[in-house]
């Protein structure tokens, strides 16, 4: 599996809806990401980015480096795709982080193993917060050009 | 009123029915209270859909319930009420308590009127914002170790009141007494203690709010004086949860109880209904530690009502006792409680799901203090930050017809986003400015996210509960310092 690395290059405000690696999804009381990849690691890497693009701006010069490693198990690809999101909030939240790159070690339909690394939260610009990553509305398909991902995140 | 795509058949002007033949699978109707107007507001999402999937729950009783603040949530809608019937199998599901649990709002009177604050607004806006920690993952001043943290799950404002955060008769002024009994904090995960460590006594983001408020219209002035409310008033609302540790209690369960469904052989048309019976061992752990999460909320509202308190003692030189800072009540609004009801003659155990719902006892309810014995349950209704809140009672009938409940809120009918592309920030705070209101945040995105424009007219919300009799209106506040996360 290769180690690609994505790197954000802009954080932008919630209503920005021009980047490249993903669309926002309006609801009601809440909002969503629609997100593209080659690949599920591309998938999966690509949410992440999106979802802390949603959160934070970087703000302040480069700090010091956290990271964190995941680990996670599910039933299909869906479920694994929540609990991917999920763990990097929780992970986010108890080390005060915001996550910047992803290194996808091992992925299959029920498993993922991987590295996160961000910068302490101060260094950002909280724009929003979210909870959590819902399976409301949750799609992952599958085409030619590779996977398209819509999830919506309770804020 | 029709729709193509949903058959609502109307009971009266403030009740509307779906059909269990709207969905196979469905084992009870929907019903939803609503006038023409709000119904408008609606049927523009997907919420009612969600209503007729909440009427898949194993044990559900009477009706899915939608209240007239319903909108598109996630599993559930928000202001959706259902009831499952415990010995017959009934199901509790984490996603009808949602993942800000207890979130709830509380309402403390004082002995000031309009004119003693109306030159004050800015100091006590600025004073309050200072004083009482808010924003996205804003952590208190108010630290506590693990095994305190386990002391907060248990005993819950009580805890605050022991620390001296506030008096025993705050206590009797909060549902449950501040504390739900059968917390078990056992259950609760070390993710979960970890991310509620560093954040009791803080209000939080997005819709939580403190705001102070004048009295701007009485509607049952015998009720009013017995509360000793009166116009011109001022009055503080403090709108806050669980923060993360909510979250995570919601997150682990809802993890672990899609596989629930297999096991149990529960059939639901989304996800995020996953479920267990109440008297699973899953169930029964959920409930612990759903708990848990309910109590840390009556404990950080607590501590939230303190700070406040303080503050307003700073800037008036007073003790808060003699500027009568008294608790009116505290409810809370996304929870799920075992509560007593008939049910055809018999006396029945149920779990009542409120999301985005309020509890309405009405007088004479057992679980009422001695104090509202005779008016009903008070009842806290916030509206948005450029209209209106409310103060209501409960009634019989809402214990009767909702299991004990009612509105919670205005009810967002505009996304976040949408809000966002289409209001402007400097304009919004003049308008606001233009009415009196003063408004201070941490995140500029919050003012916008939050306008009025966003919010269905909560004065709307609350003529459908009132004229459906499911509570009758006590007061109307309206806002002067708000005080945004």
């Amino acid at each position: 599996m290769s180690r690609s690395k994505v790197r954000l290059l802009h954080g932008p405000k919630i209503p920005k809806q021009d980047l490249k690696n993903y669309e926002l999804i309006e609801h009601t009381a809440d909002f969503g990401i629609r997100v593209k990849g080659k690949d599920p690691e591309e998938l999966f890497k690509n949410a992440a980015l999106a979802m802390f693009d949603c959160i934070a701006a970087k703000t302040n010069p480069a700090q010091r480096t956290i990271q964190a490693r995941i680990n996670q198990e599910a039933e299909d690809l869906e479920e694994l795709f929540i609990n991917w999101l999920n763990e990097l909030l929780s992970l986010s939240a108890i080390k005060e982080v915001i996550f910047t790159e992803f290194n996808i070690n091992k992925i299959s339909d029920t498993v993922i193993q991987a590295e996160a690394d961000g910068e302490p939260a101060e260094a950002f610009k909280i724009n929003t917060e979210i909870k959590a990553a819902t399976y409301h509305q949750l799609k992952i398909d599958k085409s030619a050009e590779g996977l398209q991902a819509e999830v919506i995140f309770d804020v | 009123m029709s729709n193509p795509q949903f058959p609502l058949e109307k009971i009266d002007d403030y009740r509307w029915r779906i059909p269990r033949s709207y969905k196979p699978g469905m084992r009870v109707p929907g019903i939803v209270y609503a006038d023409e107007k709000l119904l408008k507001d609606i049927f523009q999402d997907k919420a009612l859909e969600q209503v007729a999937n909440v009427a898949f729950l194993p044990g559900i009783l009477r009706a899915s319930l939608a209240m007239p603040d319903i909108h598109w949530g996630y599993g559930f809608s928000i202001g959706g009420v259902a009831a499952t019937d415990i010995e017959s199998g009934g199901v509790i599901s984490p996603g009808g308590v949602g993942f800000d649990i207890n979130c709830g709002v509380r309402m403390l009177k004082t002995n000031l009127e309009f004119a003693d604050i109306k030159d004050k607004v800015k100091e006590i806006t600025y004073a309050l914002f200072n004083d009482v920690p808010s924003g996205i993952g804003s952590k208190g001043d108010i630290r506590v170790s693990a095994k305190e943290e386990q002391e907060i799950m248990l005993k819950g404002s009580g805890w605050a009141v022991g620390k001296g955060l506030g008096v025993a008769a705050d206590l009797e002024c909060t549902e449950e007494n501040g504390a739900i009994q059968g917390a078990d904090p056992d259950a609760v995960s070390e993710r979960a203690y970890e991310r509620g460590k560093a954040q009791s006594g803080t209000l939080g983001s997005g819709n939580h709010f403190l705001e102070v408020q004048v009295i701007d219209q009485l509607y049952d002035r015998d009720l009013c004086d017995t509360f000793g409310l009166t116009l011109g008033q001022v009055t503080v609302m403090i709108h806050s949860g669980s923060r993360g540790l909510g979250y995570q209690v919601c997150e682990d369960y809802s993890r672990s109880m899609v596989h629930c469904l297999q096991k149990y052989n529960i059939n639901v048309p989304d996800r995020q209904l996953a479920c267990a019976p109440v008297n699973s061992a899953e169930g029964k752990a959920y409930l612990g530690a759903m708990k848990c999460a309910a109590n840390y909320a009556w404990a950080n509202r607590q501590c939230l009502m303190h700070l406040t308190r303080e503050a307003f003692g700073k800037i008036f030189s007073k003790s808060w006792q003699s500027l009568g800072m008294e608790l009116v009540y505290d409810v809370a609004h996304n929870i799920a409680k075992i509560e007593k009801y008939n049910i055809d003659g018999i006396e029945r155990s149920l779990c009542v799901h409120r999301k985005g719902a309020t509890r309405a006892f009405g007088p004479g309810h057992p679980a009422l203090p001695e104090k509202y014995r005779k008016t009903g349950q008070p009842v806290i209704i916030p509206g948005d930050m450029g209209r209106n809140s409310y103060l209501l009672v409960g009634t019989q009938r809402a214990v009767d017809e909702t299991f004990g409940s009612t509105c919670h809120g205005a009810g967002r009918v505009k996304s976040r986003t949408a809000a966002t592309r289409s209001i402007n920030a400097e304009t919004l705070l003049k308008e606001l400015s233009s009415k009196g209101i003063m408004v201070k945040a941490s995140g500029r995105g919050t003012i916008v996210e939050e306008a009025p424009q966003a919010y269905k007219d909560v004065n709307e919300v609350v003529d459908v509960v009132h004229n459906a009799g499911l509570s009758k209106r006590v007061c109307r506040m309206r806002p002067v310092c708000v005080i945004k996360g």
